[in-house]
């Protein structure tokens, strides 16, 4: 106890320098807070975008539909999935599960007039999506009815840029062509009922969505290409996966169970990048922080020679003198982080409440609103990390506290 | 003297020898020679000092400046190793102690009072004094009642917390001599006691020392050139050139001898 009052009325020797170190270290935690805080909203909210844009936690398909798309978003092979009501009432009566909502996905070729273009169709469960909590972002007109279309009234959403490209609006008429389960080609009026955007321009030139119940009229088939699974809470999904799994062992045709994440190797990509962002931010943070608060610590030790050399003197042990030096740099970085702390508290307050918007990103269609999600485990890490900082920068300054010999340091001027 | 505080064989030193017929010697130096380097230049600081100091003794070694007053300190106190020759406390060879040895050594056996007081700037008074107590790890009453009794033993009872900086030089001594008895060392080694001193309040701190030498019957090794204290000092050893040139009692100094 006694070395740390030492040590911190050390610091308060040349107040000037201390102040220095200290806020050093408080950008440096600052910094750290904010860069974390950033990352987990990107993260977060391109997590939730892609599970609630309709990629859901899990999907159960066909292991023969997986092998010919892979574990990717889009299956494009036609639907072959049967038996998935009975399927589906299990699933949901699962504990963290939304609902299961039943999806067919095809590739056609949609026209207007004399406009074509080729087109990805997901067919899905308007009510289901709901209890899901997937969202449909309409650029214009509305959504898809709850209740299955009648012949002759099915409706069509679609992507913005596909709509530009086709020259098609709310109201307008539209045929869609593909091949229906027997291998003939088929054709289906669609009434556009709204326009929408997924985020992605490449996505948005070519999706259509419908209900589940004009695809399986176009195709030809009861069959569904997919269940996919809503749960409560994201963090569930590795929990709910693998029951689910358990579940489905040996059953005929074989079906597997895809998270969310395999589909979107995009997310990974986009993961691995950010983390590598950070990492080279907190790099730089560390050997800035490290750098000049060694700097400083060695000052100090240089000054004090000679009183190290007196407390060498009268019997204060090598170990002794390393812990007062140590605990100097300790106090550096517990009390630059708490600063940082307080600052970077209300820095996070202050950015989220004045929405500031980012540019879109690379391929997206619209801007973010820039908020930054810090939880309150950072605050502590902040201070952990600048003491492992500052311990770090404290070991030359250490080792040449200990290494001075006692009647050389006793003579220093 | 010792109560409680610093048992010899707690330093792995043996006991003191005894002189038949005569007081324990406390340090025998034999032959110590000392060299350093200043670049291109090598210093003879000790050119073979013997010397042989025995318990209660209040001994001032004399010289001129640069003649190996400090040097000799250092070796005596174990705060550096002679090139040459050996120093033995009390019939142990300073020489071959271990780094442990030699911190608790320098912790319960030696007190140190410099030139420049060298006392620690951020500490108050009372603990600069009370500090070597609490690093030997003695209980929070004991450290209390012990500084309390060295810093009135020099009569600074009523400045104890104040810092050094707010503190005269005479003062700041006193306080380096209470850290220095606090512990209840065998010998006090003192490095020009009085030379940032006045002429007046140097005679105080030699009273001081003088005082505690004949009422605790620690042994004081003084190095200086101040006639004062060589004046007064039963014996005085000198130094000229890193040679012990006289050593004996004030005026009846014997030439070269060593005792």
């Amino acid at each position: 106890m006694k070395f740390a009052v030492i040590a911190l009325r050390n610091l308060a020797r040349n107040r000037r320098r201390s102040l220095l170190s200290l806020l050093i270290v408080a950008a440096g935690t600052i910094g750290t807070l904010l860069t974390t805080g950033f990352i987990r909203f990107s993260f977060e909210g391109l997590r939730e975008a892609i599970i609630h844009g309709g990629i859901g936690h899990i999907e159960v398909v066909p292991r023969s539909g997986l092998a010919e798309s892979g574990p990717s978003a889009e299956r494009s092979g036609l639907p072959g999935m049967t038996g998935w009501q009975e399927l589906r009432s299990e699933i949901e009566a699962m504990p963290h599960v939304l609902a299961a909502g039943a999806v067919v996905q095809f590739t056609g070729m949609i026209s207007k007039g004399e406009r074509s273009a080729a087109v990805f169709a997901v067919a899905d469960e308007p009510e289901r999506e709901r209890r899901m909590r997937f969202e449909v972002k309409l650029r214009g007109g509305t959504g898809l009815p709850d209740a299955p279309p009648s012949e002759g009234e099915d409706a069509v959403l679609l992507g913005t840029a596909l709509a530009r490209g086709l020259g098609a609006g709310t109201g307008d008429v539209l045929t869609l062509l593909s091949i229906t389960t027997d291998g003939t080609l088929n054709a289906l009026d669609l009434r556009v009922a709204g326009l929408i955007t997924t985020g992605l321009q490449d996505v948005d030139s070519r999706i259509v969505r419908m209900h589940l119940a004009s695809a399986q009229r176009l195709l030809g088939t009861p069959n569904i290409t997919s269940l996919v699974v809503g749960l409560d809470d994201t963090a569930r999904t590795a929990e709910v996966q693998a029951e689910l799994e358990r579940r489905l062992r040996g059953r005929q045709p074989s079906l597997a169970v895809v998270d969310w994440k395999t589909r979107v190797p995009f997310y990974g990509q986009v993961e691995s990048l950010y983390l590598g962002i950070f990492w080279f931010l907190g790099s730089v943070i560390f050997v800035l922080v490290c750098l000049s608060t060694s700097n400083t610590l060695m000052m100090s030790v240089m000054e004090r020679v000679r009183e190290i050399g007196t407390l060498l003197a009268i019997g204060t042990s090598r170990a002794q003198v390393a812990a007062i030096v140590l605990l100097e740099a300790l106090w550096i970085g517990l009390l630059g982080a708490l600063a940082g702390d307080l600052l970077g508290i209300a820095l996070v307050a202050a950015i989220n409440a004045l929405g500031i918007q980012m540019p879109p990103p690379p391929g997206a269609t619209g801007g973010i609103e820039l908020r930054l999600a810090t939880q309150p485990g950072d605050f502590a890490a902040g201070i952990a990390l600048m003491l492992v900082i500052l311990g770090i920068a404290a070991a030359v300054p250490v080792s040449i506290s200990v290494r001075l010999r006692i009647a050389d340091a006793l003579r220093h001027v | 003297m010792q109560a409680g505080m610093g048992d010899f064989e707690a330093t792995g030193l043996p006991g003191p020898p005894r002189v038949p017929g005569g007081a324990a010697p406390l340090f025998e130096a034999s032959g110590l020679r000392k060299t350093y380097r200043l670049g291109a230049v090598t210093i003879e600081a000790l050119r073979g000092v013997d010397l042989v100091v025995t318990r209660g003794e209040f001994v001032v070694v004399a010289g001129p400046s640069g003649c190996g007053k400090t040097t000799l300190f250092n070796l005596l106190g174990a705060l550096d190793g002679p090139d040459s020759g050996s120093v033995r406390f009390e019939g142990s060879d300073l020489g071959r102690l271990t780094s442990t040895e030699k911190t608790l050594f320098l912790r319960r056996k030696v007190g140190f009072v410099f030139q420049s007081f060298n006392l620690v700037p951020v500490l108050t008074a009372y603990e600069n004094v009370e500090y070597p107590l609490w690093i030997d790890g003695l209980g929070r009453d004991k450290r209390k009642r012990r500084t309390e009794e060295a810093l009135a033993s020099v009569g600074l009872a009523g400045r104890m917390h104040q810092r050094p900086d707010q503190l005269s030089g005479g003062e700041r001594q006193r306080v380096a001599l209470a850290r220095g008895l606090v512990h209840d060392p065998r010998v006090i080694l003192a490095d020009e006691p009085t030379a940032n001193l006045d002429s007046k309040t140097g005679a105080e701190i030699v009273d001081l020392l003088a005082r505690t030498n004949s009422e605790r019957g620690t042994t004081f090794l003084i190095a200086t050139h101040d006639p004062a204290i060589i004046e007064r000092s039963p014996r005085t050893v000198r130094l000229l050139d890193g040679r012990v040139v006289a050593d004996g009692c004030a005026g009846l100094s014997r030439p070269g001898g060593a005792r």
